[in-house]
């Protein structure tokens, strides 16, 4: 789940900060560094955007902090600031492409190989991270909000420009995708616990 | 999250109770990933570039204290007196002038922008290179560091706000910043082309 939140920081550093000290900064990085990372990375999948808008993320950082007021720990602020950099991103390649974030599922799915194919990979074994890397970006970002950052659906559609029904509607599918997996996983404990019963049974 | 909220994330979920459980304690095994060692460095380049930091002479001090031998070694390779500088390591003040001395005005006349662009397509290069090896030589470990160093030692003189250099000590400076740079390149073009084998 979210590190964000867990991360914390000592006020004198964040207002060492404020005062645009650069030790205070590069221990706020330190700190924040692999969780932004992390997620630029689940959203882009590709190591050099990730490195790309961890950069940006953070002279936005260093920017802006002066305007941070200290209501939520400097995490979640940090945390607002990188999701809205890779949204931004996103929207962006998609931009020019010249197609919508909605186009995003049928790209995939006409395509035919990746629910199929991801399906009976995921059977085997609970392999999560192959699991969202096979979701398309705009589901696996939903996914990532939703239920890593806790995000609602309002807040959710509020970020990616869209209504609350489309993030439902993109939560929805990508649930479908990862059902065969969860379901395997499933039976995989149940067969476990069942094992581990008879074994103490015959004990 | 609110109680309305969650019972309307719960009914839009398409999950049932056991597979939500599942997902959720996969999501929180996954790992953080870190990112690689350098972006720091960029972070800071540019923020000093944008003056976004506050430099503080004492602050600087401490940090020149820090990289003093890294600062020998430059100043031994540019091969140049260590003129008008003094660094009190007792957390005195530093010099306003940097330790270059053009008493023998041997430079050629100032190309820093020049320079500068040659610095930034290096410093793109060497962005667009695979991230190092996991396992590195220790001697190239140690002369990519040291290089890294005195890079980091040019690049204090060239931001520091109470620093003053004249145009030709500016352009002695990234004269040398980019013929270590180019250094670096080389090591990582040789390192990430070992790699590839």
């Amino acid at each position: 789940m979210s590190k964000f939140a867990d991360i914390l920081i000592d006020p004198a550093i964040v207002k060492r900060a404020t005062r645009g000290d650069a030790k205070a900064h590069e221990i706020l990085y330190r700190a924040f560094s692999a969780p932004v990372y992390s997620v630029c990375l689940r959203f882009t999948r590709v190591p050099a955007q990730a490195e790309d808008l961890l950069q940006e993320t953070f002279i936005e950082v260093i920017r802006k902090i002066s305007q941070f007021r200290g209501d939520a720990p400097v995490g979640i602020w940090i945390r607002r600031i990188a999701v809205s950099k890779a949204l931004m991103f996103l929207r962006s390649a998609w931009h020019a492409r010249g197609q919508s974030l909605d186009d995003d599922w049928e790209e995939i799915t006409f395509d035919g190989r990746a629910s199929a194919a991801g399906s009976q990979q995921h059977d085997q074994a609970m392999d999560l991270d192959a699991a969202l890397a096979d979701l398309p970006a705009v589901g696996r970002t939903v996914v990532w909000l939703h239920d890593v950052e806790g995000y609602t659906h309002k807040e959710i559609a509020g970020l990616m420009g869209k209504t609350e029904s489309f993030s439902k509607s993109q939560l929805s599918r990508a649930y479908q995708r990862l059902r065969p997996m969860l379901g395997a996983e499933i039976e995989r404990e149940d067969a476990e616990s069942a094992m581990q019963s008879s074994i103490l049974s015959s004990c | 999250m609110t109680e309305h909220e969650l019972q309307d994330d719960e009914m839009n979920s398409g999950l049932s109770i056991a597979e939500r459980d599942v997902f959720h304690a996969a999501l929180a095994e996954l790992e953080d990933t870190v990112p690689p060692r350098d972006v720091w460095r960029r972070i800071e380049a540019q923020a000093r570039a944008e003056g976004l930091f506050k430099h503080r002479v004492a602050e600087g001090t401490k940090w020149f204290a820090g990289t003093g031998i890294a600062a020998a070694v430059v100043l031994a390779v540019l091969n140049i007196p260590f003129a008008n500088t003094v660094v009190d390591s007792g957390g005195g003040n530093i010099s306003a002038t940097p330790p270059v001395s053009v008493a023998n005005g041997n430079t050629t006349p100032t190309n820093l922008s020049a320079l500068m662009v040659q610095s930034q397509q290096i410093e793109r290069d060497l962005r667009a290179l695979p991230g190092q090896p996991s396992l590195v030589r220790a001697s190239t470990a140690a002369t990519i560091e040291e290089i890294e160093n005195r890079i980091a030692t040019i690049d204090f003189w060239l931001s520091h706000p109470e620093v003053q250099m004249s145009p030709d000590q500016t352009e002695i400076y990234w004269r040398e910043r980019v013929r270590l740079m180019n250094s670096l390149l080389n090591l990582r073009r040789a390192q990430a082309q070992r790699m590839a084998f």
